[in-house]
């Protein structure tokens, strides 16, 4: 029965919408040290309507950046070409995560409205601890549960299974893995594979409950499972599971985080979201 | 009517308004009601003390619930309500697993709330706090009645 499951969950994975060509295009090159400013241009120049979302996203209140930027060469200029490359996923992604999903109980849109605060939580807790190596992790926030995109439709036929008593005091993620042979955070790491993202930020992704677990340490995996928490705690994407996952023990001793640096982030990120989420309306 | 109430934010309203507020986590929940003047309020308040974001607090007192709470009470008595027959009831509070103390901000809410309410001789009628689901609660305010749902699930407070 559970092999069964899983191989229907792993097809449901391999027909999961790929990444759009410029994007992927674009990750390859960042591998480059320096900046290939003339290939994302042209990359770029046959995406009319990527271009001007990514440049709606760049000019939204969140970034602050003074003057209106007009075009990918002045947005490289003011933000750097990674970052830049961090944008045009997010824009690609957010036709993909914007749709409803099942099984999770969340209204159309929460979802991504859950990885834009996970996002900027996770850019605002690596400010507050001073983190250093930390450029994806705005894009492994953004990213973290994009498994609850095929997994939804599981978790709606197993609803039943899933509320037994005996799950009552389990994490979330645990039951899935226990009914499913795999949780949303393994499903979510399949498809950044199958995308071809970089090794961290399916690293992110894969362990993002169960950060103690990973082959490789990463501060970025550390930060994006607190983001979460703070983003579940603040209702933001906060699902039929409501707060039933683990805060890791682990991270907290390793970030030497505190009550007040929860505290200030969440109380910044209602309006970091909002600041985002602007910009990704049609003008 | 209803009315949704965001998360920090608040709402005040009478007769026929219902006030909704959704997916409470570790946010407090707050109702007040004066079943005479029929005139209730509902609180979402996300963290437990201003001094945390001074600067956050005077933009939206409703943030806090130290800044919350006392505001709500302050335009319930603008539009008639009367402190000695408020009825006060309380949800959310919720904490994700693994009794972090750093991330027992819920429970802090909570406490924050006890405090306030001590001091000005009230009493919770009734809560429905802690835990790790997520709550919405219905506040009608024809007659006082308090629903919360959590997956799904209405029970009356």
């Amino acid at each position: 029965m559970k092999t069964e499951l899983l191989e229907t969950i792993r097809k449901d994975v391999g027909n999961f919408p790929g990444m759009p060509g410029a994007a992927s295009k674009l990750l390859a090159l960042l591998n480059n040290t320096e900046t290939p400013m003339a290939e994302i241009e042209a990359i770029l120049r046959y995406e009319p309507g990527l271009t001007a979302n990514v440049l709606r996203l760049v000019n939204s209140a969140y970034f602050g950046i003074p003057r209106k930027v007009g075009s990918v060469r002045q947005a490289i200029l003011f933000m750097g070409w990674k970052r830049l490359t961090q944008m045009v996923i997010a824009s690609c992604v957010s036709a993909v995560m914007d749709k409803p999903v099942s099984g999770y109980d969340l209204a159309p849109g929460e979802l991504w409205r859950h990885a834009i605060a996970v996002a900027v939580a996770s850019e605002g807790l690596a400010k507050i601890l001073e983190l250093k190596d930390v450029e994806e992790i705005f894009t492994a926030g953004l990213l973290h549960d994009v498994g609850k995109m095929v997994l939804g439709r599981f978790v709606e036929e197993h609803r039943i299974d899933m509320e037994v008593e005996r799950y009552r005091d389990q994490s979330f993620e645990k039951i899935e893995k226990e009914i499913f042979g795999m949780d949303h955070a393994e499903v979510g790491a399949q498809i950044l594979a199958n995308w071809g993202l970089p090794e961290g930020l399916v690293l992110a992704v894969r362990y993002h409950h169960e950060p103690e677990n990973s082959p490789k340490p990463l501060p970025m995996i550390d930060v994006v499972h607190i983001a979460d928490l703070i983003s579940l705690m603040i209702g933001i994407g906060v699902g039929r599971e409501g707060l039933q996952y683990e805060v890791s023990r682990d991270v907290t001793d390793r970030l030497h985080l505190e009550a007040h640096h929860l505290e200030r982030v969440a109380s910044q990120t209602l309006e970091w979201v909002q600041s985002f989420t602007v910009s990704l309306q049609p003008e | 009517m209803n009315h949704i109430v965001a998360v920090g934010d608040m709402k005040i309203g009478m007769n026929s308004d219902v006030l909704v507020t959704h997916a409470l986590g570790s946010c407090l929940g707050l109702m007040v009601y004066d079943p005479v003047a029929r005139v209730g309020g509902l609180l979402h308040a996300m963290l437990p003390l201003s001094k945390i974001n001074p600067q956050k607090a005077s933009e939206n007192p409703y943030m806090f619930v130290d800044t919350g709470v006392p505001e709500l009470f302050r335009q319930l008595y603008e539009i008639g309500g009367q402190k000695s027959r408020m009825v006060v009831k309380a949800a959310g509070c919720g904490q994700p697993l693994g009794n972090s103390e750093i991330f027992k901000i819920g429970e802090r809410n909570y406490t924050v709330l006890k405090k306030l309410l001590w001091k000005n001789n009230l009493l919770l009628e009734a809560e429905d706090v802690g835990g790790v689901v997520s709550r919405t609660v219905y506040f009608d305010l024809s007659n006082g009645q308090v629903l919360v749902s959590s997956k799904g699930v209405k029970t009356e407070l």
